[in-house]
């Protein structure tokens, strides 16, 4: 429980026996965490620890696992679904901002639905902390710090706006913008219209007659602190393209960014190292095409009739090109890792329930440990997102977030038992949480 | 089919070794049909580091330099298409009347296979173009087709920058009659450019002065805090027409639209320009002419809506006659891979000579995208964009054999099989990969109205815009 406005002291809790893992890939066996006002005070080899007399202990029979809480660097859990096509504007050419699919100035805070089933399944799937965003078109609005504790998450927020978000999706219908390029001269004109609204502000607040008063836009305003780099754009791009005209508008209005998504980004491992850019890189991975499947992959004799019975020339060499990309995509956050990009996690819409297949896969193919997945689950994101020594890791001073697995998490049989976010504990239901 | 589909897919090498690079070649003892003078038999054509260094006899190679047999070929100036819509993303941002601000340099597909195969037609430079959805589209990029590149690869150098207008029906239909938005009318399309250079002339005053008077507020040479003026994108592209910084390539089609539109031209002084497809242009020929419009054109392609009804394919040879600088252009996926056919119809219907057909693939078009001092002809100092063919370019059995750009060859015909720069999507079979860009593009795909559709039914013809 976090720290009481009230003045009298929680008691403290603990976890006994358990196997504790932190974000560096150390493991300790027989291991005690002891949390009090949502804080960790102890964390290590029982014959380090003192319990304190006061505290709620729940023993691990030596078999459960504690990681650090997950962290999701871009999520749309809770975020209500668009609106429809939003109907004909009189003008095509000018639907105003909210049609434009231009709303900076929303918080996920204002919207989120407690009841959003996403939000307890990733508490079971061990995210215990997530930057949320909102469901829209090119600036759905802000991203915001949650604490993640299912129907309790709304009454759990941790910072409002720590980025804004921004992506390459056209305005729905008939509607401006409806093109790449046209999202790529509204993101330039949108900068230009606040600057000289701001400046407008400015002349007025400086004069006390005589100037005529600016309008309240509070899409425009929204996007101060993104061009004062006081806040950064948290852009989804994917593809290789994409991520050229992010850094093009970057060049232009310079702005900070951190790259969301990226299933390409590692095209431009070294642009981004250059720039400093932080990747929150979903694993929304490519499925592996038919004739690449071995027997190991559960594909059952009717697809495999599926499969020509000659392999000519040229397929052998699409197969090879083939091979090749799905690698490509596959060692994505691998190539960025390891060209010196920082690299946390991000949903971003990716299905919840599918987190733990394709960490597999990651660990399987890509040459990923598990300490190094779990590095991008926890202390990495928490690194880009600025939390770095709140988040992110078990040890003494950070919030307790964490989650007790009663196996390994990349493990599939693994089941979160206790989701622990802020302090607060919440038991799952481990009928659901397959 | 079989070599259709060694087309398709059979692609090998590695898209890394592609891009901007310069490449040497001595192209030894092939007819030179260098387009500004003349032809030239058995010569030999040297290019160094992407840039023809000398034409001669008995040229040898530097060390180091491929020597490329052509003796009993012809080699001549890549071709050059002044209207295309292949390697785009999206092609109309058609929502507005006016969207000066938005350009195809920022919507650029470099992994479309239609490069490929306009290369193995000898291609080599296109004029992406906007689409002709509103009066006063998006902006032009003018690419070279290094195709393995990337998006910044494929950009043309040194071309100046173009923008696309379009006057008739599409603009009329996609805006007056289905969102009820001027222009419904011819009328309406000429008062569009009218308003918005006035408009554009109001905002380059407007905005010099707010520049001026705020840093004289800043310097304290003003006590006034001035109220700000917007930087406007798309203002600041009209205002860059009316300097004369962009060169305007016109999508018309009736004679009287462009009499308004060269009317309207020479009332705000803007002086390079292009009118595309044209149809009509024969007509006025003269006054074209004395205006120093040039035309770029269908060999013979129309009736396709009400308004290119009236046309004949005797249009090119025509303009041709009367001194207008004409090209022959594709506006087509299909149509680029045989340009070379497109220009010989000039020469069948119109009796233009050989040597002006092929001006209209080449140097014409390259004279309306201001890269005539690159590409365009054969001539020491340009740019070694050329392509060998198998037998004389007008001919309908002569294949272009092999594509240089730069002096590196991109287009192979003997080695199309190992040739493997297409996209691989690692969740797409074989036989998908193949039907790709059919599936996704249909015979449609590459034109000028892709993404607003005007499609005729029994009602008419209706307006469809296409959003992803």
């Amino acid at each position: 429980m976090a720290a009481s406005l009230q003045g009298w002291s929680q008691p403290a809790e603990a976890f006994e026996n358990v196997i504790i893992h932190t974000a560096d890939g150390e493991v300790v066996d027989g291991g005690t965490i002891v949390w009090r006002d949502g804080i960790i005070r102890s964390v290590g080899p029982e014959e380090e620890v003192t319990i304190p007399f006061d505290a709620y202990v729940r023993d691990g029979g030596d078999s459960l696992h504690v990681y650090p809480g997950f962290i999701d660097g871009m999520a749309l859990w809770g975020s209500p679904d668009t609106d429809g096509p939003g109907g004909t504007p009189d003008e095509p050419g000018n639907p105003g901002y909210k049609r434009a699919g231009i709303q900076p100035q929303r918080y996920p805070s204002e919207h989120l639905k407690a009841n959003d089933q996403a939000l307890e399944k990733a508490a079971e799937m061990g995210f215990t902390t997530a930057a949320l965003g909102l469901k829209g078109q090119m600036l759905p609005g802000q991203v915001d710090l949650f604490f993640i504790r299912g129907k309790q998450t709304p009454d759990n927020l941790l910072e409002e706006g720590v980025g804004v978000l921004a992506q390459f999706k056209e305005a729905k219908g008939p509607a401006y913008p409806s093109t790449t390029m046209g999202l790529m001269a509204q993101f330039r004109q949108l900068f230009y219209d606040a600057e000289a609204l701001h400046r407008q502000q400015e002349y007025f607040a400086s004069v006390s007659s005589s100037y005529p008063a600016p309008q309240k836009e509070k899409e425009l305003e929204a996007l101060y602190p993104v061009m004062k780099q006081k806040q950064p754009f948290f852009f989804v791009a994917d593809s290789k393209e994409n991520i050229e005209r992010v850094l093009w508008l970057q060049d232009e209005l310079g702005f900070d960014m951190v790259l969301v998504s990226g299933k390409e980004a590692y095209t431009k491992a070294q642009e981004l190292r250059r720039r400093e850019i932080p990747v929150l890189a979903g694993i929304d991975l490519p499925e592996k095409p038919d004739w690449m499947s071995t027997d190991d992959d559960g594909k059952d004799e009717k697809d495999r009739d599926t499969q020509p019975a000659e392999v000519t020339e040229e397929m052998q060499h699409f197969r090879e090109r083939q091979q090749q990309a799905y690698k490509e995509r596959i060692n994505n956050i691998n190539t960025l890792r390891e060209s010196g990009v920082r690299v946390g996690y991000s949903s971003n819409g990716f299905n919840t329930s599918a987190i733990r297949k394709n960490l597999l896969i990651l660990k399987e193919e890509s040459g990923m440990n598990e300490s190094q997945l779990l590095n991008i689950l926890t202390q990495s994101t928490a690194d880009i997102l600025g939390y770095g020594q709140r988040l992110g890791d078990l040890e003494e001073g950070r919030l307790a977030n964490f989650t007790v697995f009663d196996n390994p998490f990349t493990e599939e049989k693994a089941k979160g038992l206790f989701s622990v976010s802020n302090g607060e504990v919440t038991e799952l239901d481990s009928e659901s949480s397959n | 089919m079989k070599k259709i589909v060694l087309l398709f897919f059979a692609l090998l090498l590695s898209p890394a070794g592609y891009a901007q690079e310069k490449g040497s070649v001595l192209i030894s003892g092939g007819t030179l049909i260098t387009i500004t003078d003349g032809n030239k038999e058995n010569t030999d054509l040297l290019i160094e580091d992407g840039v023809i260094t000398e034409i001669g006899r008995d040229l040898s190679a530097p060390d180091g330099v491929e020597t490329i047999d052509a003796s009993g070929k012809y080699v001549m100036p890549g071709i050059v298409d002044a209207h295309s819509h292949i390697a785009a993303v999206d092609v109309n941002e058609w929502t507005h009347p006016v969207t000066a601000e938005v350009t195809m340099e920022e919507s650029i597909d470099p992994n479309d296979i239609n490069m490929y195969w306009a290369l193995a037609g000898g291609v080599t430079s296109i004029h992406l173009m906007h689409g002709s959805a509103n009066v006063i589209g998006g902006q032009n990029e003018t690419l070279k087709l290094r195709y393995g590149g990337d998006m910044d690869e494929l950009r043309f150098e040194g071309a100046p920058r173009t923008i696309k207008f379009a006057l008739g029906e599409n603009p009329t239909r996609v805006h007056g009659q289905r969102f009820n938005v001027q222009p419904r009318t011819r009328m309406g399309v000429e008062q569009i450019v009218r308003d918005h250079f006035d408009a554009a002339f109001d905002y380059q005053r407007n905005r010099r002065e707010y520049l001026e008077a705020r840093e004289a507020y800043e310097e304290g040479a003003r006590g006034e805090a001035p109220v700000p003026v917007a930087k406007n994108a798309r203002m600041e592209v009209l205002v860059d027409i009316l300097e004369g910084d962009i060169r305007v390539h016109c999508h018309s089609y009736r004679a009287d639209e462009i009499m308004m539109l060269m009317r309207v031209f020479d009332d705000y002084g803007i002086e390079n320009y292009t009118f595309q497809h044209a149809n009509e242009a024969f007509k006025v020929a003269p006054e074209l002419r004395k205006n120093g419009a040039y035309t770029s054109v269908f060999s013979d392609w129309w009736a396709y809506k009400f308004e290119v009804y009236y046309s004949t394919a005797f249009n090119a040879s025509i303009l041709n006659a009367n001194g207008v600088i004409n090209s022959i252009n594709s506006d087509s996926g299909e149509l680029i891979r045989h340009l070379n056919h497109e220009a010989a119809k000039t020469v069948h219907y119109g009796g233009t000579s050989k040597q002006d057909a092929l001006r209209m693939i080449t140097i014409n078009p390259a004279m309306q995208l201001g890269i005539d001092d690159k590409v365009g002809s054969i001539e020491e100092g340009k740019h070694g964009d050329i392509a060998i063919w198998s037998g004389h370019p007008l001919s309908i059995y002569s294949m272009a054999e092999a594509t240089f750009v730069d002096g590196k060859k991109y287009f192979d015909r003997d080695k199309d099989a190992d040739d493997m720069r297409l996209e691989v999507n690692p969740e797409e079979d074989f036989e998908h990969a193949g039907r790709r860009w059919y599936e996704e593009h249909g015979r449609r795909g590459g034109t000028c109205l892709r993404g607003a559709e005007v499609r005729f039914n029994e009602q008419g013809m209706h307006f469809r815009h296409q959003t992803r």
